[in-house]
Formats: structure tokens, C-alpha cells, sequence
């Protein structure tokens, strides 16, 4: 069954994909750039990053983008060779698969972009080649063997042996637990997936070994898995987890390697192929990664909006329910049945709302995950020796917030490496470690708030220096510190920057903090660091708006209020009289032969009234009825994140919520909807 | 046992709020109007990123506006949850007093004062107002 193919599908679909692999591979780099600065091997990141390339060469490969398909290849032959060895990848390898990852990531971008994928630049190819080719000549065979019954101990590749190593002289215990499964332990819900489960909540499973035997009423299906384990949980976790008993556990004590091992290590290289081929293998390595066990869906931002404006739609029609439930109430019907009913209606909305808002969350860790990228970078720019420590925890952010944040995080840690950590001889003078340390953490204040500190173990920040580039007094506190080094006109000085400014750092991430609602914190001691903590909204209402200007006061209305923005021609504005009209003088418009009230804005908040060269009208349409307000000017569109008025003394029904347009002074945000109603109100009210 | 107050001036007359219930203070360069909030709110402010409502103390007193000028300072203090600030000529002093210095005010001058003054007490030779500041950042129900 052949038919035409949409390849924008499979596109639409191969962008989501390599989108995450891509993500996966930086994050095992890391892993293995550390493990690498560490001299240890790093087994285990070299087979996810393998299977990522693998699978997004396939992906590549299927929808015919020649040149990803390329470099996937040469950075998949680095891997196999490193997986061949011992799981050990230099880091002048792990740089170039670096390279290898942003050239993918280039190209997986133009094609999104829908523009032409450029070449796999040769330059890395050659390179690729070239680290394959020195691993397969010069890998020496690992040392350090198990005890483990030979039919076990064949199955195993060097790199699971590495692996077991690096585990144990980590301090953790290698185990071999076995489970049977059954008829009976199936309904019991208990089968190889649910233990794989289990098990690699509490260890990290090195391999699942499916071994034959004969069949028994303890074995009905000839069949057990031998579980490879590493863990620091006691026996009994793990006999619970495996469904079997302590004693029954056995440990894969070291012994000294023979000479026998090493040639079935050399010869062990087609069960890697096998396995890394085999969903068995691969699901194994997974099952430990919360994203696949919980499964879970990656869903496109668009489409969890979208459900939120239907959402909106669905309160407004709530609104509607509401009122002709009053109406009704007020004609003499008994309502009462119909009211509970009503808000029993409007819970669940809420709950509903509440809900969806959770699906915007994303962990914070995940956000994290490029900032030893960044740190890596900052180390090779700036030659000193630093490390990044993050302590994210289970802290959740919405994505519109999170996405905005991320550049101030960037531009602290900059700060910190460039501005506060000392070169190694500086530090070594003062009696600190020769690394500096960077340390990232976050945390959830409260239901609301979350809080997050970018701390550096470097030279603080000096104070009088400050004061001095500044010309302004001494600052007396942190916070009176804080707002110097966050003067624009501070950070624009160059040898501000080189000795004791932060940059336009600070003054970026003031902003983009303060536009959240949320506030950006100092704590400096001259000689041990300064930590920035930024405390912002763990959800923002964010949307698409119109800004204007009325009676020299600027105001911003939600585009999705607008139904269109009209020229308003002064000559053809028609005034009846207005004898009753409260102060408020309405006038009428033609609009391609509809008649439309028009209401000015500047006279209806009493500001003064501004001299239009080419007044503009914002029309609005609730229940079929247009509406058309006057202003001056029209100031452009933008993304705002808009900021609920709560106190009594401000909650005026014509602006829910203020912005900050990026001046650091509040602009309200206007419902036109609940202005042109209020004026429909009053003017029943005057003719009643 | 003496507590902080800190000290402002309302049309000559000096004023004192606790020290305790002021969040920070900060000059005074103008607020966004609220289109249809009470007349003695001079709109909004933000304030290390937050979003103040302004209350401009002269007009809650029922005193003539004066011009804001260098001098001019917000107040902001917190009441439970909210944050208000107050919108004050000047304030210059935080002093350490007595509290129990402070005296309830004649009769007269609570109904005059609408009860925005809970206190009163001297301190060289000044007379120094206490706020009721929750009852000045509340609008009253009018019927």
C-alpha cells in the first residue's frame, strides 16, 4: 500500500525528536567530559550517546538530510570504538563530539527554518575519522575481573566490566539478583518491565542477562533474567525489588584478571552491536530516566496555549451562565438547583485551569542541563580553573518563565566566572582551593515564588572600587550595591567591566526579573564570593499586546481584545446631543456601514486631553455589539507578562493587571471588554 | 523598652509610623494613574519590582495638594499581606521613643482626624502623630 507521503510530517516529527536527542547527547558529554577530567571512563554516557546518534542517523537517514546523517556517522564510530574499549573518552574526543553535536544542531535549525541544510563541514568528518582510527590502535584491554559463572561472565563487554569498576571503587556493591518469572507472578504484577522498574530506583543496573533452563514448576517458563547490579541499598531493598530473598543475592566479588579474560574481553565485541541493537538492551539503560518510565509526552508550547484560549472561552461562557442564572433568579424562578449545578461548574473550571497551567511546568533541572555547557565554555575563554556545582532539586517553573530566566542565569554565571573567580595564584595566596566553585541552587519559596542563587567562592565585590566607577556615594548596604552595579550607565564602562563592575550582567538580569514580578537579591563578603539570588513567579501570564498612548499616559490592551485598529477621520465623527450622557460624551462612527459608538479614552479616564495629529480608534466586539475606543497614537505590538492588580485600593475592573514595558515603571493593562460593558451599564442606568 | 519610628512631614505637621511595619523608603518620581481607584491613590509605583498602589497623603487627609518636589518620599509599609506606600512630603528621621509616650488623642481630634491619628506624643518640643495605618490604606465603606 503505497500513497503520496507527507514529508512535512515526518519533518515536523524528526524536529521534535533530534531536538531531545540532542539534549541527551550534550548531557552525556558532560557526563563523560567530567568523568574524562576525572580519568575515569564513563561506560555508561557512551552508550546513551551512542544510541542517540544511531537513532537520530536513522531519522536523518529517513527523511534524506544527507549531511546530519554524515556527521552522526563519525561521531557513532568515535562512541563504538569507545564502547569497544572501556568507556573511557578523551577529552580532545569529547570536544570534537561537542563539535559534532552544534553542527548537527545547526542543521536540524535550518531545517526547521525550512532553509538549505548546509554540508557536514569536512574539517570535523576528518577529525571524527581520525579519533577512530588512534582508539582502535592504542586501547589496552581493562584490568579487574568478576566472579561470575562463564556463560554470565562471556556476556560481558569491557565496558560493562569498566563499568562494574568504576562502581565499585565508587564504594558500591556489584550484585547479581535473579528473577523467574511466572504465571502466577505476572498476575501478581510482577514481570522482567515492572522489576527493571524497581530495581533501577534503588541501583543502577549494568545488565539484564536472559539465561535458559530447564523447565520447573519454579521456572514454568524455562527462562530467568540475571540482574547485574550496582547499588548502595542493603540486601533486603534489593531482594524485595527482585522479588527473591536475601540470601539468594550474590556478590560479584573482584578477583585478578587472567589471560583467558582478556581475550574473551577482545573477542566481546559482537554482543555490544547486539545489544546496543536490541530494544532489550537500550530499554534497560532507559528505564532509570524518569522522562521514559513515567511516560511522558513532549508536547509543543502552541498547542498546550491553544488549549488554555479554549479554556478562556470556556470561562467566558461560565460568565454568561452565571448572569442568566441571575436573570432568571430576578423574574422569580427557583434557581437553586440550577446554581449548585453552576458552581459546581465553575470548580471544576478551576481545577481544570489549575491542571493545564501544571502542564506548562518543566523541571528546573532540565533547564539547568546547558549551563556546564556555558561553564565549560567560560573555563576555555578564561583559562582559570572553576567548576559548577547544581543543586536543582525536584523545583518546577512554568515554561514562559523559565524561558526568560534562563538568559539572566547565563549572565550571573558569566559574571561569576569572569568577575569573581580569582586566578589559581590568587587563590592559592588567599589560602582557597585553586578551583573555584560556582554553585548554582534552587528551590520552591512557596506556592507562588521560586528561588534561585548563582553563587561564586571568588573575590566579592568591592564596594568603594563600585562607588568610585559609579560617582556616587558609598553604597551602606548589599542591596544599595546591588543597585549601582545595576546602572546601565555603570556596566557600559569598559574598565568598569575589567575590575570591579559585573558588566551589563546585573543590569540584564534586574530586568528580566523585574518584568517576571520577581526580585533580584545581593550578598557579597570582600574575600568569599557573592551570591545572586533571584526570586521570581513560578507562573506568569504572558500575552500578545498592543501598546498605545492616551492623554501622554501609555496603556497596553491584549491583541485578542482587538478586532481592529481604525483611523478615526475627526471631520466624520458624528456627536449627538449629550444631555444625559454623565460626563462621558459618546459619538458615533461609520464603519464599512455598520454604525459604532466611539467613546475617547483620554476623556473617559479624565486625563488631559492630548492633540492627536492622526487619532486612531482600538474597535471591540462583545455579544455582536462593536465598540470603538479613541486614542492618540499606537505605539506597536509586543509580548508582555502581565501582573495582577490584588490590592482593594487599585482593583479597578478596567485594568486587571499592570506590565512592566521594560521602563521599570507599571502600565496598565485594559480590558476594553469590561470598559465598553461598564459604559453600557451606566448608560442603562441613566435611562432607567 | 523603646521602639523605631520612622518620622514624616505632611504639611508641616510631623507624622510617625512604627518602624517595624516599614518595608523601605524611596523618592518619590512620579506614579502610573488608576483610572477609577479612589481620588487619594496616586497610582502605581514599582519598587525592586513590585507593583505598589501610592497614597497620597495630603489628598487621604483631606489636605490641599501640595508640589512634589526633591523632598517628596513613598513610604512603604505592610499591613498583613498588602503593601502600600504612602506618599508623604518629606521623611528624614527614624527616632527611638518611649512607647508608651505615645497618649490617645483628644476626643475632638479623632472625630476631626476621621481617625487616621491613633497617638499623639511630644519629643523636643514637637508634637508627633502616630497613623492608623491600616485605617488610612483601607477605603471606607460609604454608604
Amino acid at each position: 500500500v503505497s500513497g503520496p507521503v507527507d514529508l512535512r510530517e515526518f519533518v515536523a516529527g524528526f524536529l521534535i525528536e533530534a531536538e531531545e536527542h540532542l539534549r541527551v547527547a550534550r548531557a552525556n558529554l558532560l557526563t563523560a567530559d567530567e568523568a574524562a577530567r576525572r580519568g575515569e571512563a564513563s561506560p555508561r554516557a557512551v552508550r546513551v550517546l551512542f544510541r542517540s546518534l544511531h537513532t537520530m542517523k536513522g531519522l536523518a537517514a529517513m527523511i534524506g538530510v544527507e549531511p546530519i546523517v554524515d556527521i552522526a556517522h563519525g561521531m557513532e564510530a568515535v562512541l563504538r570504538a569507545a564502547d569497544r574499549g572501556s568507556g573511557e573518552l578523551s577529552t580532545a574526543a569529547v570536544e570534537q563530539l561537542l563539535a559534532g553535536t552544534a553542527a548537527i544542531e545547526q542543521r536540524v535549525r535550518a531545517l526547521a527554518d525550512g532553509k538549505p541544510v548546509p554540508s557536514a563541514p569536512p574539517r570535523l568528518l576528518v577529525a571524527l575519522a581520525d579519533l577512530d582510527a588512534e582508539s582502535m590502535s592504542s586501547r589496552p584491554p581493562p584490568r579487574g575481573a568478576l566472579s561470575l559463572a562463564p556463560e554470565l561472565d562471556a556476556k560481558l563487554t569491557p565496558s560493562d566490566r569498566e563499568q562494574i569498576r568504576v562502581g565499585l571503587a565508587r564504594g558500591e556493591r556489584a550484585l547479581r539478583a535473579d528473577f523467574t518469572p511466572s504465571p502466577a507472578r505476572a498476575e501478581q504484577g510482577l514481570t522482567i518491565t515492572t522489576v527493571r522498574e524497581r530495581v533501577s530506583a534503588i541501583a543502577e543496573i549494568v545488565k539484564i542477562v536472559p539465561l535458559s533452563l530447564p523447565q520447573s514448576p519454579a521456572a514454568p517458563g524455562g527462562l530467568t533474567f540475571v540482574l547485574l547490579l550496582l547499588t548502595t541499598a542493603s540486601d533486603e531493598a534489593i531482594a524485595a525489588a527482585t522479588a527473591t530473598t536475601p540470601h539468594e543475592l550474590s556478590p560479584l566479588a573482584p578477583r585478578v584478571e587472567s589471560a583467558t579474560e582478556a581475550t574473551a574481553g577482545a573477542g566481546a565485541e559482537a554482543p555490544v552491536a547486539a545489544a546496543l541493537a536490541s530494544n532489550e538492551a537500550s530499554s534497560e539503560d532507559l528505564a532509570d530516566d524518569p522522562r521514559v518510565q513515567g511516560g511522558v509526552v513532549r508536547v509543543s508550547v502552541e498547542r498546550l496555549d491553544d488549549a488554555m484560549e479554549k479554556l478562556s472561552a470556556l470561562i467566558v461562557t461560565r460568565f454568561r451562565l452565571g448572569r442568566a442564572v441571575t436573570a432568571l433568579a430576578a423574574e422569580g424562578a427557583d434557581v437553586r438547583a440550577l446554581r449548585q449545578i453552576a458552581d459546581e461548574h465553575a470548580r471544576q473550571i478551576r481545577d481544570l485551569r489549575a491542571a493545564i497551567l501544571k502542564l506548562r511546568m518543566v523541571s528546573m533541572r532540565e533547564l539547568l542541563e546547558p549551563l556546564p555547557l556555558v561553564l565549560r565554555g567560560l573555563r576555555a575563554a578564561t583559562g582559570k580553573r572553576v567548576r559548577l556545582e547544581i543543586d536543582a532539586g525536584k523545583a518546577e517553573l512554568d515554561k514562559a518563565v523559565a524561558e526568560r530566566i534562563l538568559p539572566a542565569i547565563v549572565h550571573l554565571v558569566r559574571n561569576a566566572v569572569d568577575h569573581g573567580i580569582e586566578p589559581a595564584e590568587a587563590r592559592r595566596g588567599a589560602g582557597k582551593p585553586e578551583e573555584g566553585l560556582v554553585t548554582i541552587t534552587c528551590f520552591e519559596r512557596s506556592n507562588t515564588q521560586l528561588e534561585l542563587s548563582v553563587a561564586d567562592d571568588g573575590a566579592g565585590i568591592d564596594r568603594e572600587a563600585v562607588a568610585r566607577r559609579a560617582g556616587r556615594p558609598l553604597p551602606r548596604t548589599d542591596a544599595g550595591l546591588l543597585d549601582l552595579l545595576a546602572l546601565p550607565g555603570l556596566s557600559t564602562r569598559v574598565e568598569a567591566t575589567k575590575t570591579s563592575g559585573r558588566g551589563l550582567g546585573v543590569h540584564i538580569a534586574k530586568r528580566i526579573t523585574e518584568e517576571l514580578g520577581g526580585e533580584l537579591l545581593l550578598r557579597t563578603t570582600p574575600g568569599a564570593g557573592a551570591t545572586f539570588t533571584l526570586r521570581v513567579p513560578l507562573t506568569v501570564t504572558i500575552v500578545d499586546a498592543f501598546a498605545f498612548e492616551c492623554g501622554a499616559q501609555t496603556f497596553v490592551v491584549p491583541v485578542a481584545m482587538v478586532e481592529e485598529i481604525i483611523d478615526v477621520d475627526p471631520a466624520r465623527v458624528v456627536s449627538p446631543p449629550a444631555q444625559r450622557s454623565g460626563g462621558r460624551h459618546v459619538s458615533l462612527i461609520e464603519r464599512r456601514g455598520e454604525v459604532v459608538p466611539l467613546v475617547g479614552l483620554s476623556s473617559l479616564f479624565a486625563l488631559p486631553e492630548g492633540a492627536a495629529a492622526r487619532p486612531k480608534a482600538i474597535v471591540v466586539r462583545r455579544n455582536g455589539e462593536p465598540f470603538a475606543f479613541g486614542v492618540d497614537r499606537m505605539l506597536g505590538q509586543q509580548e508582555i507578562v502581565v501582573r495582577p492588580l490584588e490590592d482593594p485600593l487599585v482593583k479597578a475592573a478596567a485594568s486587571p493587571g499592570v506590565t512592566d514595558l521594560g521602563d521599570g515603571k507599571p502600565t496598565l493593562v485594559l480590558d476594553l471588554f469590561a470598559l465598553s460593558s461598564a459604559i453600557g451599564r451606566r448608560r442603562a442606568e441613566v435611562t432607567a | 523598652v523603646n521602639a523605631l519610628y520612622v518620622l514624616f512631614k505632611v504639611a508641616g505637621a510631623d507624622y510617625a509610623v512604627a518602624a517595624a511595619d516599614v518595608v523601605q523608603m524611596e523618592s518619590f518620581t512620579g506614579a502610573t494613574p488608576v483610572p477609577g481607584a479612589p481620588p487619594y491613590v496616586a497610582g502605581l509605583v514599582q519598587i525592586r519590582g513590585r507593583v505598589v498602589p501610592v497614597v497620597d497623603v495630603r489628598a487621604r487627609f483631606g489636605l490641599p495638594a501640595g508640589e512634589h518636589s526633591l523632598d517628596s518620599r513613598v513610604v512603604v509599609v505592610k499591613q498583613g499581606e498588602r503593601v502600600v506606600s504612602l506618599l508623604v512630603d518629606s521623611a528624614r528621621e527614624v527616632l527611638s521613643l518611649d512607647p508608651a509616650s505615645f497618649r490617645p488623642p483628644p476626643e475632638l481630634v479623632v472625630e476631626q482626624a476621621a481617625g487616621f491619628v491613633k497617638a499623639v506624643a511630644q519629643s523636643g518640643g514637637r508634637l508627633i502623630m502616630l497613623i492608623d495605618c491600616e485605617r488610612v490604606i483601607n477605603e471606607e465603606r460609604r454608604q
